[in-house]
């Protein structure tokens, strides 16, 4: 499995703390892995959940109306390069 | 094999629900109400699945063994909702005498701004709630819903009323409890039904006219993370034209801390399951779930 970048890992931090996935380490999870579904296995109310938790942290706002919107959430190195991209903080 | 089963069915419930609309807009309500009675006696003869589960729901509901002419009445109500639902969503709804009750707790909380979960299920016409808020531009409402749910049902109906449509929130994606919050946030009243489980959905087994039923617990846990009020709402049709909207508030909010949450949402999913049976009580040919509502394998409606 691939190392993390500084940025992963903080975003991989938020998602275990947003989700309370008590049982996992950021270590465990691997950052091209799909976050819904397969991979991680999370669902809708999970992903509202990251939503708000990622408005909140980085302040963007992701928009189910984004063309992207699928792509953001695919796995953890696009949802951060997503926030990388976009963060007002 | 199967695959081709299902699709030979979707084609015959196509053709006998455009046989519906086409007798309805053309023939008018009370000639087509006529047709109603052949197409009862066809499905209590036909639909055997239907049958037993509609004895085994009215045998506890009614609180005595159900007759077969219960049973006929059961198919009977089904059938002439599905049909109003063509007058429903053309248009045509001044023909319905559809009376409101509490509506107040709806309006006011719109004239608010602030959205609210709209939570009903399968005891009654979800459609003459829609309607309404179709019919008045200025009620905001959207539906959360499975799309291939009704597929064929959906599809005539946005045909009917292309408007419908864009009110659909689909559910099934990363981004459609987004959708749903992004609605909340603007003041809409999302719509949903609470009743039904799908295979791969969590539920909790509740009490229900004295038995454990699997009720979803999905619209709960929607109601803790969007922290919106929930507000219940059933569309009981009474025979003839009349029809009562009864509107309910549940709770103001769901405690939104994800470790309480378990609870919470157990507490609240009780309570609905509570208030749907007392209102299926009251009326009982109302109820649309035309499977073994019990089963706790949670196979659902086939």
């Amino acid at each position: 499995m691939e190392t993390l970048a500084p940025l992963e890992q903080e975003v991989a931090q938020l998602i275990i703390e947003t989700l309370h996935l008590d049982d996992m380490q950021v270590s465990e999870i691997d950052p091209t892995a799909p976050l819904f579904g397969e991979g991680l296995g999370l669902d809708s109310i999970d992903a509202l959940e990251l939503s708000l938790a990622v408005t909140q942290k980085y302040g963007i706002t992701i928009s189910s109306q984004d063309p992207n919107i699928r792509s953001i959430f695919a796995s953890l190195r696009d949802l951060s390069a997503h926030i990388a991209a976009n963060r007002s903080r | 094999m199967s695959l081709q089963w299902t699709a030979q069915r979707e084609r015959g419930s196509r053709g006998s629900l455009r046989l519906i609309r086409w007798i309805g807009l053309r023939l008018g309500r009370p000639a087509a109400r006529a047709f109603l009675y052949p197409i009862t006696l066809y499905f209590l003869i036909k639909a055997k699945p239907q049958r037993l589960a509609s004895r085994l729901y009215l045998t506890r509901a009614l609180g005595r063994p159900a007759t077969l002419f219960d049973i006929a009445r059961h198919i009977h109500c089904f059938a002439a909702t599905i049909l109003d639902r063509v007058f429903l969503l053309s248009g045509r709804d001044r023909l319905l005498d559809i009376r409101l009750h509490n509506p107040e707790c709806v309006l006011e909380r719109i004239d608010s701004g602030r959205g609210f979960l709209l939570l009903g299920s399968h005891l009654g016409s979800f459609e003459a709630v829609r309607a309404l808020a179709i019919g008045r531009r200025s009620l905001p409402l959207k539906v959360l819903m499975v799309p291939e749910h009704n597929q064929v049902i959906t599809e005539i109906l946005h045909a009917l009323n292309p408007q419908a449509a864009e009110t659909v929130i689909p559910l099934g994606t990363p981004e459609s409890l987004l959708r749903v919050k992004e609605s909340l946030d603007q003041g809409c009243m999302v719509g949903l039904l609470g009743d039904r489980s799908r295979p791969e959905e969590d539920t909790l087994a509740c009490r229900f006219m004295g038995e454990p039923a699997p009720f979803p617990t999905g619209p709960m846990t929607l109601a803790a993370a969007t922290r919106a009020p929930v507000v219940l709402f059933f569309g009981l049709y009474r025979g003839g034209n009349r029809y009562d909207v009864v509107f309910e508030p549940l709770t103001e909010g769901i405690a939104p801390e994800r470790r309480q949450r378990a609870q919470a949402v157990e507490h609240w999913t009780r309570r609905y399951a509570e208030r749907l049976e007392h209102h299926a009580r009251h009326a009982p040919y109302n109820w649309f779930n035309f499977y073994d509502f019990w089963d706790e394998t949670g196979i659902g409606p086939t």
